[in-house]
């Protein structure tokens, strides 16, 4: 079991196996993607289902040595859904900044985490964010000044 | 300076002490209420807010702005880079520093922005793989540990030993000179090695002789 091995083109390492990394390291798996799921938990793997075709890796994804020995260098994607929000702001910056990852993609809970890695190739899930355009959506009523994110 | 300190225990408070002898006007911030209250009263003159180092809004009351120095000093690595990128991008802070409990991460967090990130191991690393030489002469004098103490000596400029001979040195009762470290070079010296500048000086004294400074 060496995922080091694959081509890189379709490799996808997600961090965090909470519900929403385990979802979508199955969703991507059944897609074709070679996923990799790091936790630092093994009892967080539980949630996958049965069926999961990809990697698990029991580690610390703020490792950058960990990352490398995953053949992450240069690798098509990352994403970093822990439920910490600056383990996720570290992770990301390691994978962006040091290892030219191409797409990374993290989850903050606290859109203030947004501002710090602006100018970084790094795409954001903000839930609160998504939340508030949703009940905007819902209610009809519009709360969001222009500049809001 | 304007020096600010978030997080830590015992760090926070030696620091304070020292940082307080050179006159830095400090703010310390800390999330431990019963430990801001120890230091408030020992400090007074200090302003010290008690309240999560990882918000941002914490260092708008504590008006970090354009402040010299922040100290990230939490448990936490992925903390302290949150804390140490905040202050400097939001906050204008000149320099960050932090401690790292990952030793790797003192190379990465200064790739990231991090003016200095300080690791106890990779210090002792570092310290260890500069002085595997006397590893084994440290190994063998263990045993009377408590009886023989050493000092490791740096000859700099102010040093009255430079270009002296060590016979010639003038060092305190009963002790020796184990070893001089002359750049890469480790020396056993005798009477006629003279110790040049820059060189480190492995002093070996008994216990009761050791020297007071």
């Amino acid at each position: 079991m060496n995922p080091g091995r694959k081509r890189r083109n379709d490799r996808i390492l997600i961090a965090g196996c909470g519900r929403l990394g385990a979802w979508l390291a199955n969703q991507l798996s059944c897609k074709g993607y070679q996923v990799i799921i790091v936790d630092i938990n093994k009892s967080e793997f539980d949630k996958l289902p049965e069926d999961y075709s990809g990697f698990e890796i029991n580690g610390d994804a703020t490792d950058i040595d960990l990352l490398r020995s995953l053949d992450m260098e240069d690798a098509f994607m990352l994403v970093s859904v822990t439920g910490d929000d600056n383990t996720n702001s570290l992770i990301a910056q390691i994978a962006s900044r040091l290892l030219h990852v191409e797409r990374v993609i993290t989850r903050f809970n606290d859109i203030e985490h947004a501002s710090l890695v602006s100018e970084f190739n790094i795409d954001i899930i903000a839930p609160f964010a998504l939340s508030v355009s949703e009940f905007e959506r819902l209610s009809g009523i519009r709360l969001q000044k222009e500049d809001d994110e | 300076m304007k020096i600010v300190i978030a997080g830590g225990h015992d760090e926070s408070d030696f620091l304070i002490a020292q940082l307080l002898k050179d006159k830095h006007e400090l703010i310390v911030i800390n999330e431990e209420a019963d430990y801001c209250d120890y230091l408030a009263h020992k400090y007074p003159q200090v302003t010290i807010l008690h309240g999560n180092p990882r918000k941002q809004h914490i260092f708008e009351d504590a008006n970090i702005y354009n402040s010299d120095v922040l100290i990230a000093l939490t448990l936490s690595d992925a903390d302290n880079l949150a804390i140490c990128q905040c202050a400097r991008k939001v906050f204008s802070v000149r320099k960050v520093l932090c401690t790292v409990a990952n030793p790797k991460n003192v190379t990465i967090f200064k790739q990231l922005g991090v003016n200095t990130a300080i690791s106890s191991t990779f210090m002792i690393a570092d310290f260890i793989a500069k002085t595997t030489t006397i590893e084994n002469l440290m190994q063998a004098l263990s045993t009377e540990d408590e009886q023989i103490v050493f000092r490791d000596i740096n000859v700099d400029k102010d040093s009255p030993y430079i270009d002296t001979l060590i016979k010639d040195c003038r060092f305190p009762k009963n002790v020796i000179i184990g070893c001089v470290i002359r750049g890469e070079r480790m020396i056993v010296p005798n009477g006629n090695t003279e110790i040049k500048l820059g060189d480190r000086l492995i002093e070996i004294s008994a216990k009761e002789n050791e020297p007071d400074e």
